[in-house]
């Protein structure tokens, strides 16, 4: 029986059981010597085969914002007018329902569970299958198999953009949900103190090593406006976003204000990209979205130029 | 799905009967000696897994060896038949990169 079955057990609506496992290929752990040796296999075909593009909304530091960000750059891409989902991923730290009132999946379609919608965004979060308690115990492979679940088991259908909350850190959760997706790029959240830089380095290296593309860096609570001066003031040593985009040559996608109304508007379920698209963080969110998709743009133009297969016979 | 342009590459040709060049996505140009390349083979034969010391001796590589073919690998690599036989090394780009001379 399938971890997300058994979860759906304890819910108050028990769901038919997804599809048996499919027959995997032997797994290509990506180790520093077989990564980038093996593309990562597409798996759930079904459940993805509709999703234009996967991007991951990490950072390898905790508590810098990546599900505010995650969230606020969902509803910028749906007022944007894409077609839009959003996976929470994070299964110690439950929070999409919270942050934006989304409720429960109700139908199955087939083998797959039916995201609920929101505003127009699909949305699946571990929140939704387990008590947070229950979600508390999972542990490693547990873990990373539930991840595999929500991308292959759900009726994404056609999107335009399926966005991943990654959770912090970067171990074998992270390694799974990069391997499971094929990941069209990765969004890297930081905040500016030097204390987050080294964590967001790592997850920079392990997007490197699973050769995903590192579209950017957002830098989230870069600045303070008050309301008595139009300033922005820097509470925090500045420039971590900027010194990292430098350090790897990586375009600075966005820098975030510090706003008491995000924290506010995220409590609530109003998320200001949603409720206040005109307050200075929602701008920013905005623009920070625009500068994803030119990214990703690019990288697509790129892509087309790159030589596919090649074969050359040296003339001796 | 999209790459880094540092690890692809736009054009591969022979220059000239000992060297490889080619043209990366974010149009540099590299140059490899092939005999350097054979020397510096990356594979679990020339390399120690565990501790990454060079097995292989580079002076018992001849100045005569050649590629016979090269073949691209997924996207990120490329692999190499030399003329003494060898035939295991598989080259990342990002290996690649590293060696090349501008
Ligand atoms: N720009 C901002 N201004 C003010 N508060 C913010 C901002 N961005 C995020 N926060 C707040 O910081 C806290 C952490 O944000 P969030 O949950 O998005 O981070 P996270 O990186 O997803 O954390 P975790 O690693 O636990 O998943 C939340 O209380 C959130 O409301
Ligand atoms: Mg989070
Ligand atoms: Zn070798």
């Amino acid at each position: 029986m399938s971890l997300l079955t058994r979860i759906f057990k304890k819910s108050p609506n028990p769901l038919p059981p997804p599809p048996p496992p499919r027959e995997e290929a032997p797994k290509a752990r990506p180790t520093a010597k077989t990564a980038g040796q093996h593309k990562p296999e597409q798996l759930g075909g079904q459940a993805l085969s509709g999703v234009r593009q996967i991007i991951a909304v990490a950072s390898g530091k905790g508590g810098v914002g990546k599900s505010t960000s995650a969230v606020n750059l969902a509803y910028c891409l749906i007022a944007l007018g894409y077609k839009v989902g959003l996976l929470d991923a994070d299964i110690y730290g439950p929070s999409l329902a919270i942050m934006t009132g989304v409720g429960n999946p109700e139908e199955m379609q087939g083998a797959l569970v039916v995201p609920p919608i929101h505003q127009g965004i699909k949305m699946i979060s571990v929140a939704m299958f387990a008590s947070a308690s229950s979600a508390q115990i999972l542990r490693g492979p547990m873990a990373g198999n539930m991840i595999k679940q929500f991308l292959t088991n759900v009726a994404w259908g056609e999107l335009d953009y399926l966005l991943i909350d990654y959770p912090p850190g970067t171990g074998d959760i992270q390694l799974t949900i990069s391997q499971t997706a094929s990941l069209a790029g990765a969004i890297m959240i930081t905040s500016p103190q030097e204390i987050a830089l080294a964590d967001v380095r790592k997850a920079i290296a392990m997007f490197g090593t699973l050769k995903v593309p590192v579209l950017g860096i957002i830098e989230t609570m870069s600045y303070f406006i008050c309301d008595s001066c139009d300033k922005k003031h820097f509470i925090f040593t500045q420039g971590g976003g900027a010194k990292l985009a430098a350090e790897f040559a990586l375009p600075l996608l966005g820098q975030i204000p510090l706003a008491a109304e995000i924290t506010a508007s995220s409590d609530e379920g109003k998320p200001l990209s949603l409720h206040r698209t005109s307050s200075p963080a929602a701008q920013a969110y905005r623009a920070a979205a625009e500068q994803c998709l030119s990214e990703l743009g690019r990288l697509s133009q790129q892509n087309t130029a790159a030589l596919g297969s090649f074969t050359l016979h040296w003339k001796q | 799905m999209n790459y880094p342009a540092a690890s692809a590459i736009k054009e591969i040709w022979q220059k000239d009967p000992r060297t490889l060049a080619a043209t990366w996505l974010d149009n540099r140009q590299a140059q490899w000696d092939v005999v350097a390349l054979r020397r510096q083979c990356p594979c679990a034969e020339c390399v120690d897994e565990t501790s990454g010391a060079r097995k292989l001796v580079p002076e018992q590589i001849a100045e005569s060896v050649r590629p016979l073919v090269i073949r691209s690998v997924g996207r990120y690599a490329m692999a190499i038949e030399f003329s003494d036989g060898h035939r295991t090394g598989i080259y990342t780009y990002d290996l690649l990169r590293k060696l090349s001379q501008q």
